[in-house]
């Protein structure tokens, strides 16, 4: 569609290319309409999924460091900004935080240089999608882009935690009253649910060892959200979606909540475009999102 | 309850603070951390800060509820004195893991949760239980 499709380095992570397929094709469909292109890094290995939180340890740094290497090798080669495209949450914070750690710390960059006997020089920005979206791209432009009547769509923008936390690390937004959501949901022409649970923690990584507190964690995000009048809830990052969507089919927890369908932003973005969504996984969530979209599908919507 | 700081969890809790680089002198126990935590943990976060404080590294490290941490970062967000309990429970868990002490059990794991957990919630449940 542009004249110049700018290319961005981009990585995926490993949830991306399995439970969250939807996600990334959305994305990167979308992406096209917009006018870059998210260009995978060739040789990428996994973040280690979360930032480790003690001061000691280098470990778990060292992962995080590889990728940034990979990244800092192909801006250089091919002449481009040093940006880094994520889309996943915890890839986002751990890449992020690691991005920080190394800037602030030469002592630390110089012990992990060493280690893994490459040498990063510390000039990579790691960029969240819905950051580009915002500071690129702008929500302004974005609006101009949507071919579909979003009007009936009561949306809420449910950030989780790592979006935004911690602030002086991330700085995407506020963690108490973040914005950015809401703005890229207006943008898109929705009925925005603000709601008081939207920076709630679903449970995160303990669905492994207590899925019953994330299934309570979660019906008191979903609750709250119904209560406001929200009929679907969007979410960047790919364990809330999980957690969120999952938790509902416990059908004992959930006895007296409706299925709220929980979409990915750019699952919805898609929706906005008037782009076919069928390779977006929609299917594949445990409450289906299809009958809404088909309820508010206009003669110019095109998800089927 | 009087409260007798042990000599020798003394040298525990500098070793904490110099592992998670924290320093948890700093807490004066305003509670913001407990009242925000969303994992109901019981002792909670100030408590286990408080433990610290009073030299009671044992009742920390021990405590059931350090294993209901999510690691959302909260606390530490809301905190007016800059420490971060998150960081400190982190620290303590590691003390049980480094001691081959995990708490989840591949063996007996439901193969279906697993099945249908994203790949991030494995790997960083993995990291922080094993």
């Amino acid at each position: 569609m542009s004249e110049k499709t700018v290319r961005i380095p981009y990585y995926p992570g490993c949830t991306m290319k399995t439970k969250a397929l939807g996600f990334e094709r959305s994305a990167m469909d979308c992406a096209e309409v917009i006018g870059f292109e998210m260009d995978e890094l060739k040789d990428w290995n996994c973040c280690g999924a979360s930032y480790p939180l003690t001061k000691d340890n280098l470990m778990g740094l060292t992962a995080p460091t590889n990728i940034l290497i990979e990244a800092e090798r192909r801006c250089q080669k091919e002449e481009v900004d040093p940006n880094l495209l994520t889309l996943c949450v915890f890839c986002y914070n751990t890449l992020k935080r690691t991005e920080f750690a190394l800037g602030q710390d030469k002592k630390k960059l110089e012990t992990i240089n060493a280690f893994l006997d490459r040498k990063y020089e510390g000039s990579i920005r790691v960029v969240h999608y819905l950051e580009y979206l915002r500071d690129v791209i702008g929500f302004d432009n974005l609006a101009k882009m949507v071919k579909t009547d979003m009007s009936k769509y009561k949306v809420a923008p449910y950030y989780g935690c790592l979006l935004l936390k911690p602030q002086k690390e991330i700085g995407l937004d506020d963690p108490e009253d973040p914005v950015i959501l809401h703005n890229f949901l207006d943008a898109l022409g929705c009925k925005v649910i603000d709601f008081p649970a939207q920076v709630d923690c679903c449970g995160s990584y303990l669905v492994i060892r207590e899925p019953e507190k994330v299934s309570k964690l979660s019906y008191d995000i979903l609750a709250d959200a119904n209560e406001y009048g929200a009929e679907t809830l969007v979410t960047a990052c790919p364990l809330c979606q999980s957690n969120l969507d999952q938790s509902q089919g416990d059908k004992v927890q959930f006895a007296d909540l409706d299925g709220m369908p929980i979409l990915y932003f750019t699952q919805l973005l898609a929706v906005a475009f008037g782009l076919d969504t069928k390779t977006h996984k929609l299917e594949e969530h445990h409450i289906d999102p299809l009958p809404l979209l088909k309820a508010h599908s206009g003669a110019d919507s095109e998800s089927k | 309850m009087l409260i007798n700081p042990v000599e020798k969890d003394q040298k525990h809790i500098s070793d904490l603070e110099l592992a998670t680089g924290e320093t948890i002198s700093d807490c004066y126990q305003c509670g913001k951390c407990t009242a925000g935590c969303p994992a109901s943990m019981d002792p909670a976060p100030s408590v286990l800060i408080q433990f610290l404080k009073l030299g009671q590294f044992e009742l920390a490290k021990n405590a059931e509820s350090i294993w209901s941490c999510m690691a959302c970062l909260t606390c530490s967000e809301r905190c007016p004195k800059n420490v971060s309990p998150a960081a400190i429970i982190e620290g303590l868990k590691n003390l049980h893991l480094r001691d081959m002490d995990p708490r989840v059990n591949l063996e007996t794991m439901s193969r279906d949760l697993l099945a249908h957990s994203p790949q991030m919630a494995i790997i960083s449940g993995f990291r922080k239980f094993i």
